[in-house]
């Protein structure tokens, strides 16, 4: 392009008066907005960071807010749901307490032949008994979950009878709701599997005494409880573990503890890490270099090995808490790359016209300081904030995870994966939830820090 | 307007295009150099690792695992599971267990034992594994040694019924001195310094097993720390031992009873107690058997695996601190705490492995007593579950103690996985029961035997596996004199009931005996019993004849085979 030819015989001395003066004219047609208005109207624009916030806000209430919605006791094991999945059935019907069975068949079952029933069979007791089985030298009985076929798979080998004679057993061990196969097999002289056996199949309800129900408060509405009644058990929205702990509980209070360290202790070392590197920076020269090559030795300092240091100076015994000396090599040993960072940022910032010209008009160090410096660095500080959140949160669930953080019964999202990682094929809700909540946090923080530092670059106001 | 767009868009395809090149090219480049890896490894790993499976139909040989690496394969120092194990393959003592654990001859063909006096005769055909003879001067040399103080066997004791062997090992007697004597390279005359009823069932034991003497000079101290510092006279021979990694077995060819055993070479080839390794190793056909836990029961039952089930002999219970200052020593405690668990619960409901029993005694199910078993005759005591009671006891205790609120307790255990699920569970059952605090002070088990040495605790998660088929392996655990009476429980009756056991040759005495120490230790509340420990363990469908033992070797394959299709 061109530039248009200017024609100066058009232009008269009128054109060079000066215009009268209009009041609109200064006037700003849209409002001024701070430099903090302007980033979180950016930050509103970017949906991922305002989901991400949203997310940390609803985290937050769940640690906070939720335990006093959801009053269950974190520790309470309810030994009657060991490692119950979400949803599972909760009823239960009222029984008689336990008594000693001396292996008559009770009344209803006698009569019948081989393996068979002696007592009505639940999840307190199933009881069995047969007759001899003629030239045995003895019996084993096992149990499956599975139908018995031609594999002859019989499952979990539950007791040997050495004798010939008929017998019975009764097994309550680990007895769900669910349906058995009992197969007695039977043995040769020497004690050994022959080809024969027995089968017999047991559906298990559950069952409770009333003595449990009153001492668990389970049906509070309903005093006039008699046997075969049915009740519900405790309610267990995300299911127990594998000591029937109520899940939802222990996420609860296990995000008090992974949130407060990654909270606290980033922002603990933050702020050091500002002081530290804005002090080096603005100061300069000599005492610049000692300060940074003493952050340079604080970086080469191994963490795990601070952290068991500080256990053993801070007379944490085993079994007791190790979150305090966590927070403590955090911060000791986390600050050098916020320090690193700010002071870069100072050394430019020192540099900068605006520094000289408020200087030569008289400012005061820590005016310019606080006035200039720290402003202009604190888009920054925040979004190595925002990512030091997953950061120290990673830490905290992998000490836990490692046996270092939390003592039992305290739960932590890392130690909640420890201990469901070994149930991880048959109870995956045991490792699946913990490990969801701490991939949902890491994520939102950093994707939140992500939204932050576009927000806060004050480069990309010009692109609004 | 549109065509810088069009090329603008055109140059994106094309970057994509070079980004995806670049990306299958990475990828490429990753598969190839894994494989070549994985390649390179196979040609360097050392020893018996890896390649081979569970089963070798050709070689005639199966692997195996091991839990842990062996600190040591001197049978005079050994004290642990594994290295007992290993030894029970190499090695052989006097006498050993046969399948049924009846004692059968060992090195011994025949013996005596009369009154004070036992006599062993070797048998001719004994050899070493470098073809040398055995003889009884080997047992003499090995039994001598590993009770002079200089060795510290810690295992030394197990000698002590031996005449001067206690006085020898504390070091007030010269060693010449011990009842022990080689009349000639065939027999072994044992002096005992009382009459002993179990002395055949304790020469089977790790540490009387034989060492030749000139080879032990010649190791120079460095006897059992490998393969080939050690002579082997058991039917397998150590051929490489690879620390911390892998250890292989061979038919020993001078063992003097070869033909009983069926298999060629054993494989150890894979050292570690993680069960979800060992159950990947097991399912990928490396190892030949594999313990399970609970969580792996369910699979095994949908696999269609055939299980077994062995009690392993050993009694689980929370052990007290009896030691003065410990509020732990006072008996209404201990009877509060007792009250206000259920064993058959953390059994049934926590632990939930078959195989595991409620330890209602000190003395397992399995002890043979006077005609039937031990606990037939002498029934455990009674142990109810009742909570209220058992805040009775606490209030009294705390009275007793001048506490108004007992402080809290710290829990010693392991961090094996029932270890851990046991005290957790604990934990919870006093502080809802009690309303006492417990702190679990999870260590490795060897850091737990440290402590439980010093006095590190007010409650420790402990057990006790037999030595010799004998309750009295079990009766002198809360002995005073014991070391192994961690608590420093001591009760001068019970002490004198363990005497007698230990110097009757009379059964019934004997059981009385141990039949008052089992009710003397439930009215003290000495400890809590927990379980009585079980595995359940799948076996590949080929191999046959593995035993599982009480005593000596835990896995026993001297009379496995694998069994072929035709």
């Amino acid at each position: 392009m061109t530039n248009p030819v200017v024609n100066q015989e058009l232009l008269t001395a009128e054109d060079f008066a000066p215009l009268a003066h209009r009041p609109d004219i200064h006037g700003i047609s849209r409002p001024s907005r701070s430099y903090w208005q302007d980033a979180w109207i950016r930050l509103k624009k970017n949906r991922r960071a305002m989901v991400s916030l949203w997310l940390i806000v609803g985290l937050l209430a769940f640690a906070l807010i939720g335990p006093l919605l959801w009053q269950v006791d974190p520790a309470r094991q309810d030994i009657d749901q060991i490692s119950q999945a979400p949803g599972a059935d909760r009823s239960a019907t009222i029984v008689p307490p336990y008594e000693f069975w001396g292996g008559q068949a009770l009344s209803g079952f006698e009569g019948g032949s081989g393996l068979r029933l002696g007592a009505a069979a639940n999840s307190q007791a199933v009881r069995l008994i047969w007759d001899a089985v003629p030239g045995a030298g003895g019996y084993r009985l096992y149990r499956n979950i599975f139908p018995i076929d031609d594999e002859m798979a019989f499952g979990l080998p539950i007791a040997e009878f050495p004798n010939a004679a008929a017998g019975f057993y009764e097994d309550r061990l680990d007895l769900r709701p669910d349906t058995y196969f009992y197969s007695l097999v039977t043995l040769d002289a020497d004690g050994r599997l022959t080809d024969d056996y027995q089968v017999l199949e047991v559906p298990v309800n559950r069952v409770i005494t009333l003595d449990e129900v009153r001492e668990r408060n389970l049906a509070p509405e309903a005093p006039e409880l008699a046997v075969g009644d049915e009740v519900f058990l405790a309610l267990h929205p995300l299911g127990t573990d594998y000591l029937g702990r109520d899940m939802l509980a222990r996420l609860m209070s296990g995000a008090r503890v992974s949130l407060f360290i990654g909270i606290v202790a980033p922002f603990l070392y933050v702020l050091l890490g500002v002081a530290y590197g804005a002090t080096a920076g603005f100061l300069g020269g000599k005492v610049d270099q000692v300060m940074m090559r003493f952050a340079d030795f604080v970086v080469a300092l191994p963490f795990l090995l601070f952290m068991i240091l500080f256990q053993v100076v801070f007379g944490i015994g085993p079994g007791e808490s190790g979150i305090l000396p966590m927070l403590v090599a955090l911060v000791v040993l986390a600050w050098p790359a916020t320090a690193r960072l700010v002071r870069g940022q100072i050394l430019q910032i020192r540099q900068e016209a605006y520094v000289s010209a408020s200087r030569l008009l008289g400012a005061r160090s820590g005016y310019l300081v606080w006035r200039h410096m720290i402003p202009n660095t604190m888009g920054v500080i925040l979004v190595t904030l925002t990512f030091a959140v997953p950061s120290a949160i990673f830490t905290e669930a992998f000490l836990s995870f490692i046996g270092m953080g939390v003592a039992p019964p305290t739960a932590s999202w890392g130690s909640m994966s420890n201990e469901g990682l070994a149930r991880m094929l048959t109870h995956p809700h045991e490792l699946i939830f913990p490990s969801l909540f701490i991939s949902i946090t890491v994520l939102a923080f950093n994707l939140l820090g992500d939204g932050l530092r576009d927000a806060l670059d004050a480069r990309m106001r010009s692109f609004e | 307007m549109k065509s810088p767009i069009t090329s603008d868009d055109s140059f994106t395809r094309s970057a994509g295009r070079q980004l995806a090149r670049y990306a299958f090219i990475a990828v490429a480049v990753l598969v190839a150099l894994m494989y070549s890896l994985n390649f390179v490894a196979g040609l360097t790993s050392t020893g018996a690792g890896g390649a081979a499976g569970a089963v070798d139909v050709e070689n005639n040989e199966i692997s195996i695992y091991l839990r842990e690496e062996p600190p040591q394969m001197n049978s005079m120092l050994a004290t642990d599971a594994v290295s007992g194990m290993v030894l029970g393959h190499v090695m052989e003592g006097l006498l050993r267990y046969d399948e049924n654990d009846q004692i059968v001859p060992g090195m011994a063909e025949r013996w005596e034992i009369n009154g004070t006096r036992a006599t062993f005769h070797i048998r001719e055909n004994a050899r070493w594994s470098n073809g040398d003879p055995l003889t009884a001067h080997d047992f003499e040399f090995a039994w001598k040694t590993a009770l002079d103080p200089a060795t510290g066997s810690q295992y030394a004791f197990i000698f002590y019924p031996i005449l001067n062997a206690e006085a020898a090992n504390t070091g007030q007697m010269p060693l010449d001195s011990v009842g022990v004597r080689a009349l000639d390279d065939h027999t072994l005359e044992v002096d005992l310094a009382q009459p002993i009823a179990y002395f055949d069932k304790l020469v089977a034991f790790v540490t009387f097993q034989p060492v030749q003497e000139a080879f032990f000079n010649a190791t120079n101290g460095r006897y059992g720390a490998d393969a080939d510092e050690m002579l082997y006279n058991g039917p397998f021979m150590m051929t490489s031992w690879v620390h911390g990694a892998s250890l292989r077995m061979v038919k020993n060819p001078y063992y003097w009873d070869a033909e009983r055993i069926r298999l060629d070479g054993i494989n150890a080839a894979y050292i570690t107690s993680d069960s979800n390794t060992l159950l990947n190793l097991y399912k990928d056909e490396r190892i030949a058997v594999v313990d399970l836990t609970a969580e792996m029961l369910e699979g095994a039952m949908q696999q269609k695996w055939q299980l077994d089930r062995f009690m392993d002999g050993s009694v689980f219970f929370v052990d007290f601190n009896h030691r003065e200052g410990r509020v732990t020593g006072n008996l209404n405690l201990r009877k509060a705490m007792f009250l206000a668990q259920d064993g058959n619960e953390l059994v049934d409901r926590v632990i939930k492995l078959p195989g595991y029993l409620p330890a209602k005694s000190l003395f397992p199910v399995w002890l043979q007593g006077v005609e039937k078993t031990f606990r037939e005759e002498y029934p455990a005591p009674e142990s109810p579950y009742n909570v209220a009671l058992a805040r009775e006891h606490l209030e009294r205790a705390k009275q007793e103690l001048g506490l108004s609120e007992i402080p809290p307790l710290v829990m010693l255990a392991d961090t094996s996985p029932v270890a851990t699920i046991s005290s957790q569970y604990y934990q919870e059952v006093f502080k809802r029961n009690l309303g006492l605090d417990i702190i679990i002070d999870a260590q490795t088990f060897q850091q737990r035997l440290a402590k439980m040495d010093s006095g590190d605790f007010d409650i420790v998660l402990s057990g006790w596996g037999p030595d010799y088929n004998d309750p009295l392996t079990f009766a002198d655990l809360y002995a005073s004199w014991n070391l192994n009476n961690r608590g420093r429980y001591n009760n001068p009756v019970l002490d004198s009931h363990v005497r007698v056991a230990q110097t009757s040759t009379d059964t019934k005495t004997r059981m009385d005996a141990f039949g008052e120490i089992q009710r003397i230790l439930h009215e003290d509340v000495a400890y809590i019993g927990n379980y009585e420990r079980g595995r359940v363990y799948a076996t590949h469908p080929q191999v046959k004849g593995v035993i599982r033992r009480v005593f000596g070797a835990e896995y026993d394959y001297t009379g496995a085979y694998i069994e072929t299709a035709d």
